[in-house]
């Protein structure tokens, strides 16, 4: 079966390889089996394209509370 | 080889069940090499990891999702959530533990994969300010303003629904589960997730390619197929945050 993207129909402004990077983080950031309290995570170098899309704003808030529950816990 | 400390953390990826190998040639997070820790009668991708952190970045987010693509053509993983930092000894208790709904979920998304749709629109021009104000009080002025709004959001609210059920329709029959948010007041209108057999995808594809000819006054970013990672824990991870058992 293939891997790839399949379809991509957006603005003409957006890059594939930028709609790879948006898709995977929307997926691995935002879902996924949770070991509660075991999630370690720091942001880095990931760039902020894709505030319009709003997906990305969600990934990004979704690992800022993980850590901040993280710091709850650990306090 | 020298043996791994006890408390070693490991970068857990996916669980997988009927796996007895990986592929060597696969890596993971920091470039480390991934091997499968079997665990009762189930299977964990992972690999070790030197840190107690992982940052997000391109090469780690593509890494975490590459190596469960890895396994996707002979399997269904459930994958686990980016960032999942564990002892050996504590995934070994959270499986034994969970055995039973870990079970559950294989069964509900065996032979599937994830199918993701988001949608986006361009959100309706807001109403202009009053032009009467001359002969209009302020508190009138107000209220007016207010009731256009409102009859703004409950327009986009309505037509959100319409895209909703439209999408449901288009795929009715095709799908063995769902996940759909729908934001009324954002650019992303909708963003759906759909658990498919895997030899319904292609008609899968062809019904959604078809389908959104009809409305071209919509953009559609569809991608796939996925692992389920919108179907992995619902149940477990409600168990998991409450304690309900």
């Amino acid at each position: 079966m293939s891997s790839s993207f399949d379809q991509i129909l957006v603005g003409e402004e957006w890059e594939e390889t930028d709609i790879s990077l948006l898709e995977t983080l929307d997926h691995v950031l935002n879902r996924g089996l949770v070991i509660a309290g075991e999630i370690t995570i720091a942001v880095a170098d990931i760039d902020l394209i894709f505030v319009g899309l709003n997906v990305l704003v969600s990934s990004v808030e979704t690992a800022q509370e993980v850590l901040r529950n993280r710091q709850t816990d650990a306090d | 080889m020298a043996a791994r400390p006890p408390n070693m953390k490991l970068y857990s990826y996916c669980m997988v069940e009927e796996l007895n190998s990986v592929d060597t040639q696969i890596r993971g997070i920091s470039d480390a090499p991934v091997r499968l820790l079997n665990v009762d009668d189930l299977g964990v991708l992972v690999s070790d990891s030197p840190s107690d952190t992982v940052p997000i970045t391109r090469d780690n987010a593509f890494a975490h999702a590459a190596v469960i693509r890895s396994v996707l053509d002979r399997t269904t993983p459930l994958p686990f959530r980016f960032g999942t930092l564990v002892t050996e000894q504590q995934l070994t208790s959270y499986i034994s533990s969970r055995k039973p709904a870990l079970q559950t979920n294989f069964a509900a998304v065996r032979n599937c994969v994830e199918m993701s749709v988001k949608i986006i629109w361009q959100l309706p021009m807001a109403q202009a300010p009053d032009t009467q104000p001359l002969t209009q009080g302020v508190g009138t002025t107000f209220l007016a303003q207010k009731r256009r709004e409102l009859a703004g959001d409950e327009r986009r609210s309505a037509q959100a629904e319409e895209i909703a059920t439209w999408l449901k329709e288009t795929v009715t029959g095709l799908t063995r589960d769902e996940r759909v948010t729908v934001r009324p007041a954002q650019k992303l209108v909708l963003s759906a997730a759909h658990l498919v057999e895997r030899p319904a995808v292609p008609e899968y594809r062809e019904k959604l390619a078809t389908a959104r000819q009809a409305r071209p006054e919509l953009h559609f970013l569809l991608s796939g197929p996925w692992p389920p990672y919108s179907f992995a824990n619902i149940e477990l991870e409600f168990k998991t945050q409450f304690g309900v058992s």
